[in-house]
């Protein structure tokens, strides 16, 4: 598992409709501050990126320091945006297509308007799940 | 590492400019500076005049035609770079000084100054001193020490003179670098970097950078013929150093000779966008990248680090590619500069990278990135403890608060006025309902995370930058936008720093910035002389006619449809009359709010607003009503709130807590602050399209003596007096009085003429009319409701919306204004009459006496009111103290009959009560108009008393009785099949029930109480029921009327004529006692023992003959028959008894007969008759049960008094 990572779903609107620390490292405030921006600023390649391919996956896009900012871009715009410092590419692939699988469940929640924070626990749990298995 | 590299920065001669002499102050200071660097670009071809060829240039090819120099002028000079030997670019190549001359009047000291500031830059081949606005005597003295004076004149020739001086510089820079250059090609120079003066110099080492020489050499020879404008002759310079250098395995400076020869070649085709060119300069500069990058591994063990060439290199290229298509090059480039950063280990240097990278991304149009690499700007200056850099973290700061969204809306200001949101927002209020996802939008890029550290660390900054406003705007943005994230302890701590800042600011500063509270438009309360607002048609003179609600419903049917929907969005404002806001304040932290003042904030600017101040505790709402006063017409927009809160006015707008709101409702914004203060729904209100409209007319209403319930008794009359007074500046012209709301017939009258002839009523005129009311009867149920209260109230209850309503529409004169007469609106004005009725006296109950008991009547009471009563004459007042009964002693009273009414004050005051039967005098068939009247005499009730008033009812009877009148009772047994006779009988009906009502209308019963209460009792319906049962023996005559008359010497002595007869079939005699009428009685005593000559007179008031068998009888006080055949105290001549006469119809007959007293006293006489062969209209008269029955018809009793003679 990563030591670091920090997953965060970026609306079609540029909201983080959903952030979760990930990373086996114990936390620290301003650290989470500092992830939150690294990934906030990667929108911007990813907005450039994202209509270069058909990929969902964009692998990794960005990067500071050592930290990777790997995308995943659904087909409603929905990016999936994880900050790691390993580079395990396939893990991080069935990460992203299990987050989506579960993201889809909760778009298909007709009380869930689109665009608006995940609030739903049972998301959390098993995206921490899914990233203690694949990261 | 340097800012603000690019390619071509090779080819720029460096020029310090150093202030000299005394203080400059900034502004001066400034614009010296900008007409120096406005000449950054040299041509050759302006050279020639300052440029003298010495020997033979080395720079053969310089294209003196299309060539330049460019100057790179660096204000207040710079630190002599370590590396300098190796781009000649960062060597300072000239110094110019800028002396202000006022402030420094000695010339010789600024010389002086001016060579020390020069020697700090050895490297200068060229110096200038350039001298602003000298004096008269400073520009007199010599021009000695190189001191160039620029005599103030206006900005062109100073420019031009500027350029002259600037063309001079260069020119005698050229001609240094020629002398340079021929030099170091004959003699050689050493060239060190910081990399080679770190190693021992070894033999090899030395051998080494012996070889490496000539390379070295070429390549700034190179440089310099970049620096003079020969890109050329630098190509060749640099292509001989390449090779050597790779000769030589010299890397490092193998690469600088690269970046010379990718300069050269872009100077040379400057302004030409060629792929090929493109391509080449990217194949090379990813070598020179290369070459460094091995250069840095060469020498990693050394302290001193090339590492920032690699980097520059990458910023160059960079730069040089910095376009949207080649984004993904352009940002990998930047990246792996960032990365670089690590190795870098100078702040500074890292900190000039950062800013470079975030000024490219911002130019590649990647706002975010440039905000994440700002931010690092930002805090590497926190690291440096000082206040300029903080000052700088902070602008640095501020400027990524676009791509964080969390401006301040002072740079926002253009946002907010696109025209693309505003018609957005008007579709959205225009639809009123705003799509879910529209919503969303609103709310786009909102990472309240970084935007609150952003925002801390602006403040923060602010704080130890000592900018005080910065601070509070930040301060106040965090604690608006992110109040749920903040800890109580947190926002006590916010709300102390904008109290702080606020300590430093001057009072009355401005932010654009809006703390708290949050505040949203609650609702309009309509002054209620705005809602009367008619409009007026021209066409329609009476033009208030169904222009307001008129009757006690909300909806009228009646209304236009079209008017009720526009006027909701549309509201008129009076110019000079207040009127109100209501809006809602909330404060959803956990401190007290002091809100120093919140006044409605209008930009249309005619509208003067009044300031309230607020407190608002912890986790509050408030209502506040704001009001104003519109000074001018048009239109007004009131947009929001100004708000003077810690220390600071800041301007609140509706629209952006309304988008806040709307966030919350969809869950996309925290908290919504009105609700988690307990605040009700969130309904969203939008500010209707106000108009201000010329002053009106506005007329006050105001009862006199009070605007409280107007408090009446039952039936009580009383007169309102109701003032008008004109509050408006503008006449009223017309006006008009109307009735609505329920129990409008309470309102008697009105005096239309009092207001009509006040008209027009002038500003600050008034009008005080009379409105006469009389209190409407309590229901049963409002009774009912009475007795359940508690006794202190009872009687004062008053129920809401049962009043009338005066409806007073007016209007103002017509405007005649630009040839065409324009109505303005009319108003109304509603003036409710707040009629509390209490109860008063109560009718108990009505009933008609039967005359049981035994009741006495003086003449007095008696005396008819009328006048015409042709009954009444002189003689009638000589009897008037004597005392007459009448009652019969046997069977009671004849003719009289009683009303009795029980009355009842259960109120707590003295009530007085007349009873009057009104006479009407024009009824000319009544014959016999006999009231009772009493108008002197009063009756007084005391509380919780009853009385019991007796009114006497005498001779309503009809003059003929007809057989109409029984059609009813006898409908069964006459064969009356004709439709005339129908017809006859209906109007009989009618007649007779009109005749009814007519006798019941004239029973007043009026009260009076105190000083100024008084009214009359309802009494009619008690009156009729009472009546209902004996109407028929009221009203109708007797078929027969008997009188008696004295015929005493031939002289008719006064008779009393009297036809009150009892009436009744002989079965049935005394059971019931005939209507009485009046008392009959002889006026002049009669003389005992002495023969008295009387008559009969018979009157037949049916329309038929009735022939009948008449007898007459005498009694005396005994009530013995005084014409017994046995009695010897009355003896009598004449027929007496079974009379056998005929009467023919509506006619009299006279019986004479003459009587002999022997005793005196008093005696009665009385004639009776049955009828033979009565008709059914008699038996009907008579109530007679079988056709059998004999009909008896009987006489009042006539009073004779019989005197003794002695």
């Amino acid at each position: 598992m990563a030591s670091t990572a920090c997953f965060v779903i970026v609306s079609k609107n540029d909201i983080p409709i959903y952030d979760a620390e990930v990373g086996s490292a114990p936390k620290k405030e301003d650290q989470a501050y500092q992830h939150q921006f690294i990934l906030h600023a990667a929108l911007d390649v990813v907005q450039d990126l994202a209509w270069t391919t058909n990929a969902m996956s964009l692998k990794s896009v960005d990067r500071f320091n050592e930290l990777v900012v790997s995308v995943y871009v659904t087909a409603g715009h929905t990016r999936f945006m994880l900050l790691h410092d390993t580079r395990t590419e396939d893990g991080i692939k069935s990460f992203f297509q299990e987050v989506h699988e579960l993201y889809i469940k909760i778009f298909l929640n007709p009380l869930y308007l689109p665009g608006s924070r995940i609030t739903s626990s049972h998301f959390d749990t098993k995206v921490r799940a899914l990233a203690r298995k694949y990261l | 590492m340097e800012p603000g590299l690019s390619i071509e920065s090779g080819s720029a001669i460096r020029v310090a400019v150093l202030p000299v002499g005394g203080p400059i102050p900034p502004q001066c200071l400034r614009d010296y500076a900008a007409l120096v660097a406005q000449h950054a670009r040299v041509d050759l071809a302006s050279l020639r005049p300052y440029y003298s060829e010495h020997q033979k240039s080395p720079f053969s090819h310089q294209p003196w035609d299309t060539g330049c120099l460019r100057l790179k002028f660096v204000l207040g000079g710079c630190v002599p770079s370590p590396w300098e030997d190796f781009q000649s670019s960062r060597k300072v190549l000239a110094v110019v000084g800028i002396c202000h001359l006022p402030s420094s009047p000695d010339l010789g000291k600024v010389a002086a100054d001016f060579v020390d500031a020069a020697r700090t830059y050895p490297s200068a081949l060229a110096s200038r001193c350039f001298a602003f606005c000298p004096t008269d005597a400073q520009l007199a003295e010599k021009k000695s020490d190189g001191i160039i004076m620029f005599p103030p004149s206006d900005q062109k020739s100073l420019e031009l003179h500027m350029l002259t001086m600037i063309q001079d510089l260069a020119a005698s820079l050229l001609m240094e670098f020629e002398k340079w250059v021929l030099r170091a090609e004959s003699t050689g120079t050493i060239l060190k970097t910081p990399l080679d003066s770190q190693s021992s110099l070894g033999s090899e080492e030395v051998i080494k950078a012996k070889k490496r020489r000539l390379g070295r050499a070429q390549k700034i020879i190179g440089d310099y013929c970049l620096l003079a404008g020969s890109p050329a002759d630098a190509n060749a310079h640099y292509t001989t150093a390449i090779d050597l250098a790779r000769l030589t395995g010299d890397v490092f400076w193998h690469a600088g000779a690269l970046e010379g020869i990718v300069c050269a070649l872009v100077v040379d085709r400057m302004g030409q966008s060629d792929p090929v060119l493109e391509d080449e300069v990217k194949y090379r500069y990813y070598t020179i990248i290369q070459l460094y990058r091995r250069a840095t591994l060469q020498d990693n063990a050394q302290r001193v680090s090339p590492v920032s060439f690699e980097l520059e290199a990458a910023l160059k290229l960079a730069r040089h590619l910095c376009r949207r298509e080649l984004a993904k090059e352009v940002s990998d480039l930047l990246m792996g500069a960032a990365d670089g950063a690590k190795a870098l280990i100078d702040a500074s240097d890292r900190l000039i990278l950062y800013i470079e990278i975030a000024r490219l991304f911002g130019s590649l149009g990647y706002k975010r990135k440039a905000a994440f690499f700002s931010r690092q700007v930002a805090q590497l200056y926190l690291q440096q403890d000082n206040a300029y850099a903080a000052m700088s973290a902070m602008q640095v700061l501020t400027m990524t608060t676009n791509a964080y969204h969390v401006q301040s809306r002072k740079t926002s200001k253009s946002d907010h006025a696109s025209p693309k949101e505003l018609g957005a927002s008007n579709s959205n209020a225009d639809s009123g309902k705003v799509h879910p996802q529209s919503v969303v939008s609103l709310f786009e890029s909102r990472w309240s995370t970084l935007q609150m550290v952003v925002l801390r660390e602006i403040l923060m900054s602010s704080i130890r930058a000592a900018d005080p406003l910065t601070s509070w705007s930040a301060a106040a943005r965090l604690l608006r936008s992110f109040y749920p994230l903040i800890t109580p302890a947190g926002q006590s701590g916010l709300a102390s720093s904008l109290a702080n800042s606020a300590d430093r600011l001057p009072w009355g500063t401005r932010c654009a910035d809006p703390c708290l509270p949050f505040i949203r438009l609650h609702s309009l309360p309509l002054h209620p002389s705005q809602r009367d607002i008619v409009k007026r048609n021209p066409h329609k003179k009476e033009w208030w006619i169904g222009a307001g609600p008129s009757g006690p419903f909300i909806y009228t049917p009646f209304t236009k449809g079209g008017t009720s929907g526009t006027s909701k969005q549309e509201i008129n404002w009076i110019v000079g009359e207040p009127v109100q806001v209501m809006v809602e304040l909330a404060n959803p932290c956990s401190f007290d709010l002091v809100v120093e003042s919140i006044y409605l904030s209008v930009h249309s600017g005619n509208f003067d607003a009044f300031p309230v101040s607020v407190n608002l505790p912890p986790n509050t709402s408030k209502l506040v009503l704001l009001s104003g006063i519109p000074t001018r017409v048009g239109q007004v927009s009131i947009p929001g709130c100004i708000v003077h809160s810690f220390g600071v006015i800041t301007e609140h707008l509706f629209k952006e807590v309304d988008c806040l709101l709307l966030g919350a409702t969809q869950g996309l914004v925290l908290s919504d602050p009105f609700r988690c203060c307990g605040s009700s729904k969130f309904k969203s209100v939008n500010f209707p399209s106000i108009s201000v409209v010329p002053p009106l007319p506005l007329l006050v209403a105001n009862v006199v003596g009070g605007d409280g319930s107007i408090l009446l008794y039952e039936g009580e009359i009383r007169d309102v007096l109701i003032t008008l007074t004109n509050a408006g500046t503008v006449p009223v012209e017309e006006a008009n009085i109307a009735l609505s709301g329920k129990n409008q017939d309470s309102v008697i009258s009105i005096a239309h003429s009092t207001w009509k002839s006040a008209l027009p009523i002038k500003p600050g005129g008034e009008v005080t009319f009379k409105v006469t009311l009389r209190a409407w009867h309590l229901s049963l149920t409002d009774l009912e409701a009475d007795v359940g209260r508690s006794p202190t109230n009872s009687r004062r209850t008053q129920r809401e919306g049962i009043n009338p309503f005066l409806n007073i529409h007016y209007a103002g004169p017509a405007n005649q204004g630009n040839g065409e007469v324009s109505l303005p609106p009319g108003r109304r004005l509603v003036v409710p009459l707040n009629i509390c009725v209490v109860q008063g006296m109560r009718l108990v109950r009505a009933r008609l006496l039967s005359m049981e008991i035994p009741a006495r009547f003086s003449e007095a009471h008696l005396r008819p009111v009328s006048d015409k009563d042709n009954m009444s004459n002189g003689s009638d007042m000589v009897h008037n103290d004597i005392s007459l009964l009448k009652i019969d002693p046997y069977k009671g009273s004849w003719g009289l009959r009683l009303l009795e009414l029980e009355l009842f004050n259960p109120t707590d005051v003295v009530f007085d009560v007349d009873v009057s039967v009104h006479l009407d005098g024009t009824n000319g068939e009544q014959t016999l108009n006999v009231t009772a009247d009493a108008a002197c005499h009063k009756t007084r009730i005391d509380r919780d008393y009853s009385a019991r008033v007796l009114i006497p009812l005498e001779n309503f009877k009809l003059p003929v009785l007809d057989a109409s009148f029984f059609v009813k009772e006898n409908g069964s047994d006459e064969p009356l099949g004709s439709k005339a006779a129908t017809i006859a009988e209906k109007n009989a009906k009618a007649e007779l029930n009109a005749s009814i009502n007519n006798l019941i209308s004239k029973i007043k019963v009026r009260w009076h109480s105190g000083r100024n209460s008084s009214g009359e009792l309802n009494i009619k319906d008690a009156i009729q029921a009472a009546l209902q049962a004996s109407i028929m023996d009221i009203l109708l005559p007797d078929p027969l009327t008997f009188s008696f008359r004295l015929a005493k010497d031939g002289t008719m002595a006064k008779t009393v004529s009297a036809s009150a007869n009892d009436f009744s079939h002989s079965t049935n005699e005394n059971a019931c006692p005939s209507t009485g009428e009046s008392v009959l009685r002889c006026k002049d005593p009669i003389s005992a023992h002495e023969m008295t000559h009387m008559e009969v007179q018979i009157r037949n008031n049916t329309k038929e003959i009735i022939r009948m068998n008449l007898s007459i009888s005498c009694k005396d006080v005994a009530g013995e028959n005084c014409f017994d055949e046995n009695s010897a105290t009355v003896l009598w001549a004449g027929v007496l008894s079974d009379i056998q006469v005929e009467v023919p119809p509506l006619q009299e007959l006279v019986h004479p007969f003459s009587v002999y007293f022997l005793v005196p006293g008093d005696y009665s006489l009385q004639a009776s008759s049955v009828i033979i062969d009565a008709t059914d209209v008699l038996r009907a008269r008579a109530k007679a049960e079988s056709p059998d029955e004999p009909i008896l018809c009987r006489g009042s009793p006539f009073h004779i008094h019989v005197v003794g003679t002695a």
